[in-house]
């Protein structure tokens, strides 16, 4: 178990473990719960090098001591903290509210005070001013153009040159964490498929597995291969969109389309085989809801096979063109040093140098039955990030053939017995990185659940790798990174 | 290069869905649908049960004990199919899309098994029926309240080659000054609730609105949270409603093109 300090001050202090290479340990998330007499305590997950996550747990009622200036990658979920639970934080460098807009009074925290009717306010919130000649400020949404997510993001600029971006999230917050207590660990799954749509089943699988390692139980084979078909199509489908995505960002339309016809096709398939487009409501604790018919299974794996035979040569085409070339390399470049104090997860992550995926780090069934390479690079701009996703395209549909011609006969649903005190947690690879549930359960109700989400852990990096580009470069560089405003806000 | 980007485009087959496949279809959607004959006092109080967003109910009318299912509410989790013994199936076509409110609910009487007031069947719309509806062409603008992204991703879906809503004359706008329609998606978080007034005050008159998915229609799975204000209509008017969680590319299809025969007929 981990060490807990005093610090002279009354606040409470962790000292962050060590990783193996002698920094600290990656920051996997940070999050408060209530105690048996509601008392609060913060919990810090660090990844130390091991198969098994390392968690501390440290009393918070007397506040704590920030972490964020030796572990940046802490400074958000601080803040979150700060504005859930309403726990102190000593020596924060910026305590400004993060989830809780100008309509939200002060001093309302939603995980420990009543919410019922909270009425509306209009506090101040400022934001990072740039000071200088000639800089100028652009600001931009939170309502976009085109058919994306809402949020805010200040641009402080120089000419085109973008000098700060500071961004401004949350727009889309519904409170999903405070949604799950008192539901029961059944009906948890809904909530976790609508944290971040387009990624549904990883968020499904990752909450499903968190109860069943809660349950002490495993699930039948023929139930996590149907998973792993699932989570492998599901990062098929997001890396195809994404390289459309970047293409549409350079005007390159007809690949675009390409792309989204080849998307499309498995979306169908995926309707043929399942009735959801989206495997929703496939995955439950205890395996899956409803048994997949085998033959429909290789029909899906037919249909895999052509669209990455077809996304193959589409990128080929896309990497080959000059004027693509021109425009995804050097730009949006994320240093290796800045992803790290970040904790970058995901594609992104491996872009820029960090060698990390959870099928292979921290294996849950059956990924521990399965070969596959991680892809990495360092150059850590809109190409890699491209390349990447090419990449992990084709090994997915690897994963998916073999686990369709090799899955296993039996039962699909394991029974649960969720009586008594739970507390179990679980982490997956979802198509933008490490997602990871912690939840505690009472007779079968949950009385906590958090999601330490992609997308949360890795928005704070973007701003880097646009500062010193030009302006009109960030539509680009931010596709690049793909985040989900939902799977962010909660 | 620009010859091998010709010669690509040129092989690509036409996926093109003719639109009178997309009318009513629900494919990948589970909503669901009940088999009045089937429909037992036991059966529906188990449904009513296992519903997780309450779009079953027992409710009392003229006397009789009825069931009824509110599709708004509904997200399509499948849930009910098991516990339904047969009175539930996935449904194989659904027409309510782009219906107004009270007309996004079905009653079944539980004594007589039967159908209260069955919708009519909409007539089919052929394809003069569109151009003439939409010879002017239709400006719409995407506006997320604060959904999980699900819905967007089929929003967008709209334009690939499957779908090709521009066939129709249906465009997607930047802003919301040039756009006739909103889409508004998801449920209406407090901290999205001022931008979604001040976009539907830019969009010029006449303004139509169709609030998209079970979040959009009835808060879905995020109702009551005390991070959200509710559905579309607690904030801006709304002409037509779109169930599914996420409504397919055709369910979205059918809706807008619902809602906007119903504004012409007008
Ligand atoms: S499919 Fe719809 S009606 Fe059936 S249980 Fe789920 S939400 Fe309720
Ligand atoms: S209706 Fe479903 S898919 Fe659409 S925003 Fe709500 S939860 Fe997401």
């Amino acid at each position: 178990m981990a060490r807990v300090s005093k610090n002279q001050s009354s606040e409470a202090a962790i000292a962050p473990p060590m990783a193996k290479d002698g920094a600290i340990a990656r920051l996997v998330t940070l999050f408060g719960s209530l105690g048996r007499n509601r008392d609060k305590r913060v919990h810090y997950v660090f990844d130390a090098g091991d198969p098994n996550y390392k968690e501390i747990i440290l009393p918070a009622e007397a506040g704590i001591h920030s972490i964020a200036l030796r572990v940046p990658a802490a400074a958000w979920y601080e803040r979150e903290l700060h504005d859930q639970y309403g726990v102190e934080i000593a020596g924060h460098p910026d305590l400004r509210p993060l989830i809780f807009h100008e309509n939200w009074p002060d001093g309302v925290h939603p995980m420990v005070d009543a919410v019922e009717s909270v009425p509306w306010s209009n506090r101040e919130y400022r934001f990072l001013e740039v000071q200088g000649i000639g800089i100028a400020e652009v600001a931009v949404g939170p309502v976009h153009a085109g058919i994306i997510e809402p949020g805010h993001f200040r641009f402080s600029v120089v000419g085109d040159t973008v000098l700060n971006l500071e961004l401004r999230h949350f727009y889309t917050h519904k409170g999903a964490e405070k949604l799950f207590e008192g539901r029961s660990c059944n009906q948890g799954t809904l909530i976790a498929e609508s944290i971040s749509g387009d990624n549904c089943f990883a968020h499904a699988v990752a909450y499903s597995q968190a109860v069943e390692n809660a349950c002490r139980i495993d699930i039948p084979p023929r139930a996590s291969a149907i998973r792993l078909i699932g989570l492998e199509l599901e990062r098929l489908v997001s890396h195809i969109s994404d390289v459309g995505g970047l293409c549409t960002d350079v005007g390159f339309s007809v690949a675009a389309s390409y792309a989204t016809r080849i998307k499309e096709s498995l979306l169908q398939a995926s309707s043929r085989c399942c009735n959801t487009r989206y495997w929703r409501g496939i995955a439950v604790p205890g395996g899956v809801r409803v048994d997949l018919d085998t033959g429909k299974l290789l029909e899906l794996s037919r249909e895999v096979a052509e669209a990455a035979r077809e996304f193959s040569d589409l990128a080929k085409l896309i990497l080959t063109t000059p004027s693509i070339q021109n425009r995804f390399e050097t730009a949006g470049i994320l240093r290796q040093d800045v992803a790290r104090d970040l904790a970058v997860v995901g594609p992104v992550a491996r872009a820029s140098g960090m060698d990390l995926d959870v099928r292979r780090d921290h294996p849950y069934a059956p990924y521990d039955q399965v070969q596959f390479d991680v892809p990495v690079t360092h150059y850590g701009d809109v190409m890699a990030r491209a390349r990447i996703r090419v990449e992990e395209a084709a090994i997915s549909a690897r994963i998916i053939q073999e686990a369709v011609n090799g899955l296993p006969a039996g039962s699909v649903l394991a029974s649960l017995d969720t009586l008594g005190e739970l507390q179990g947690s679980s982490a997956v690879e979802s198509p933008r990185g490490e997602l990871y549930y912690w939840l505690e359960a009472r007779d079968g109700r949950l009385t906590r659940c958090h999601v330490k989400s992609p997308s949360f852990q890795n928005w704070p990096a973007m701003p880097f790798a646009v500062a010193g580009n030009i302006i009109a470069d960030f539509p680009l560089i931010n596709k690049s990174f793909n985040l989900s405003y939902s799977g962010c806000d909660r | 290069m620009i010859f091998e980007v010709i010669e690509r485009s040129l092989r690509q087959p036409n996926r093109v869905i003719p639109v009178e496949a997309l009318l009513g279809n629900c494919d990948g959607s589970r909503m669901p649908d009940v088999i009045a004959s089937q429909l037992t006092p036991a059966i529906s109080q188990k449904l009513v049960e296992v519903c997780p967003t309450a779009a079953f109910r027992i409710e009392e009318c003229d006397g009789w004990a009825c069931l009824k299912l509110s599709y708004g509410e509904c997200i399509g989790c499948g849930k009910c199919f098991e516990p339904g013994e047969g009175a539930v199936v996935a449904a194989k076509s659904f027409t309510l899309c782009g219906n107004p409110k009270d007309q996004l609910v079905r009653v079944w009487d539980l004594e007589r098994r039967t159908e209260i007031a069955p919708l009519r069947p909409e007539p089919g719309v052929v394809r003069e029926q569109i151009h003439r509806l939409l010879g002017k062409a239709l400006n719409v603008r995407q506006l997320d309240a604060g959904s999980c992204n699900g819905c967007e991703a089929e929003i967008a879906a709209l334009t690939n080659p499957y779908y090709d809503l521009e066939r129709f004359g249906i465009h997607f706008v930047a802003s919301p000054k040039h756009a006739d329609m909103l889409l508004v998606t998801g449920p209406v978080t407090r901290n999205m609730a001022e931008a979604v007034r001040a976009t539907y005050e830019a969009v010029p008159a006449p303004k139509l609105v169709v609030a998209v998915g079970a979040c959009g229609c009835s808060g879905g799975i995020f109702a009551g949270s005390h991070a959200v204000v509710g559905a579309v209509d607690a904030v801006i008017p709304v002409d037509g409603y779109v169930p599914g969680c996420p409504p397919t590319p055709a369910m979205l299809v059918t809706g807008i093109l619902k809602v906007l025969r119903r504004r012409i007929a007008k």
